[in-house]
């Protein structure tokens, strides 16, 4: 799955990254907060099957580092 | 840890709510927040209303009131219970215990013992798996099992991710031993090393209130609260959830020899919709059979969230037959309790906010 897969898959499921890159800073999305990283946990665990921590989201500066926790947990 | 409880049954029970209503959409705007978001938010979590208690008014005062009702409901005099069981985390005092307070409310007889558990959203099953114990092998025949918290009192109205979540209420179950009955399969479990996950940590032993001012501090997402507010990990919370509830709940149903098709209802800790339902799925369950709309009318009521949801949703049922349900409890010092069991008929009193209105 590449990284443009990926984030076409996170889109789906948790739309406010819809418009965004693989650069767009995570802090800048609409609506970024607590609700966005429980949907982006949801998505990795029910999509990719890993568990990721709210602290692994927040240690991410823009979407593409979070796209790379993926490949890196399965 | 697990334990099967035979010849045991659940006779009644009753929940109060807190009497004031407390609105999603309207608390957040009034607090600035964008009506998009608010909506979104509403509509993922489940939040719409929630119901939290009157200035004065605690978990015990609930707890008392849903006692009231049920014994009145069942036609008991309270002189017939053996013991008292009060699981909160928000009791009157850090002396003496609810238990005891409540016996002495209840006019119970002095040869009834009074205990608390120091529990919460798990709090309810662990209470159920010990009244249970009593009456089957600890010389009870009846039990008064209370569970209720004020957790609303405990947020900081500009933390988001715990302040709309919260509802106050206090709930009463009657356990008797009985004759010939299946038993109830108990799975019983805590992971310490994550319990700081939910934490207060300002205001007992080792951070005594007056130790240190109370400082408000905003956290990675925009959130304050000070130290002697709850402080949640939303994330971890859920990971949590999604890594312990499913196998507890599969663990009660094998011993149970329980199927999914066969059983009347799964009836989780009733968190809140996003996370009752992702849990309910994962353990297998159809949705309709996965009460989750509790928390849209009450809020979180930590402990008293399962009879809640029992009465909710299985009233009309509960009263006339017995019922296949798999309950499961999970929340703070990161425990989880599940049970499967035939419950009903049994005695129920309505969902009643306190004080009652005139």
């Amino acid at each position: 799955m590449t990284s443009a897969e990926k984030l076409q898959a996170l889109q789906h499921d948790v739309d406010f990254f819809v418009g965004a890159t693989e650069h767009t800073p995570l802090a800048t999305l609409p609506n970024w907060g607590s609700l966005t990283v429980l949907l982006i946990i949801l998505h990795c665990e029910t999509q990719h099957g890993v568990v990721i921590s709210s602290a692994e989201i927040h240690g991410c500066k823009t979407v593409g580092d979070l796209l790379k926790l993926l490949p890196e947990r399965l | 840890m697990h334990s099967s409880i035979s010849n045991v049954r659940l006779a009644g029970l009753a929940v109060s709510t807190g009497s004031l209503t407390r609105d999603f959409m309207a608390d957040g705007l009034a607090l600035g927040h964008d009506r998009v978001m608010l909506e979104r938010t509403a509509q993922t979590i489940g939040l719409r209303q929630r119901k939290v208690a009157a200035p004065g008014i605690t978990a015990l005062d609930l707890c008392e009131d849903a006692a009231r009702r049920l014994l009145d409901a069942a036609g008991l005099d309270p002189s017939s219970i053996d013991a008292v069981i009060f699981v909160t985390q928000t009791p009157d005092h850090s002396q003496p215990n609810n238990a005891s307070l409540l016996h002495g409310r209840l006019g119970l007889a002095t040869g009834a013992a009074a205990f608390d558990l120091s529990l919460g959203c798990s709090g309810w099953v662990y209470g159920l798996q010990q009244a249970a114990l009593l009456c089957a092998h600890g010389g009870a025949a009846r039990v008064l099992l209370c569970a209720g918290d004020t957790l609303s009192r405990l947020t900081h109205a500009k933390d988001r991710a715990t302040d709309p979540l919260f509802g106050d209420a206090g709930s009463a179950a009657l356990i008797e031993r009985t004759g010939m009955a299946a038993a109830w399969h108990f799975e019983l479990g805590a992971d310490g090393a994550g319990a700081n996950a939910i934490i207060v940590p300002q205001g007992g032993a080792r951070m005594p209130h007056d130790s240190k001012p109370l400082t408000e501090i905003p956290d990675l997402d925009g959130n304050v609260r000070h130290a002697a507010n709850l402080a949640m990990q939303g994330g971890e919370v859920f990971n949590f959830s999604l890594r312990q509830a499913p196998p507890a709940v599969a663990a009660v149903m094998r011993h149970a020899h329980y199927t999914v098709e066969a059983t009347d209802g799964l009836i989780l800790h009733q968190a809140n919709r996003f996370v009752v339902t992702t849990v309910g799925r994962k353990c297998g369950f159809p949705a309709e059979k996965t009460p989750s709309d509790v928390v849209e009318h009450y809020g979180n009521q930590s402990s008293a969230s399962i009879p809640c949801a029992l009465i909710h949703a299985f009233t009309e049922p509960l009263s006339a037959r017995s019922l296949r349900l798999v309950l499961c409890g999970f929340g703070v010092g990161w425990s989880w309790g599940a049970v499967a069991a035939e419950f009903g008929p049994l005695v129920i009193a309505p969902i009643q906010p306190y004080p009652h209105s005139a």
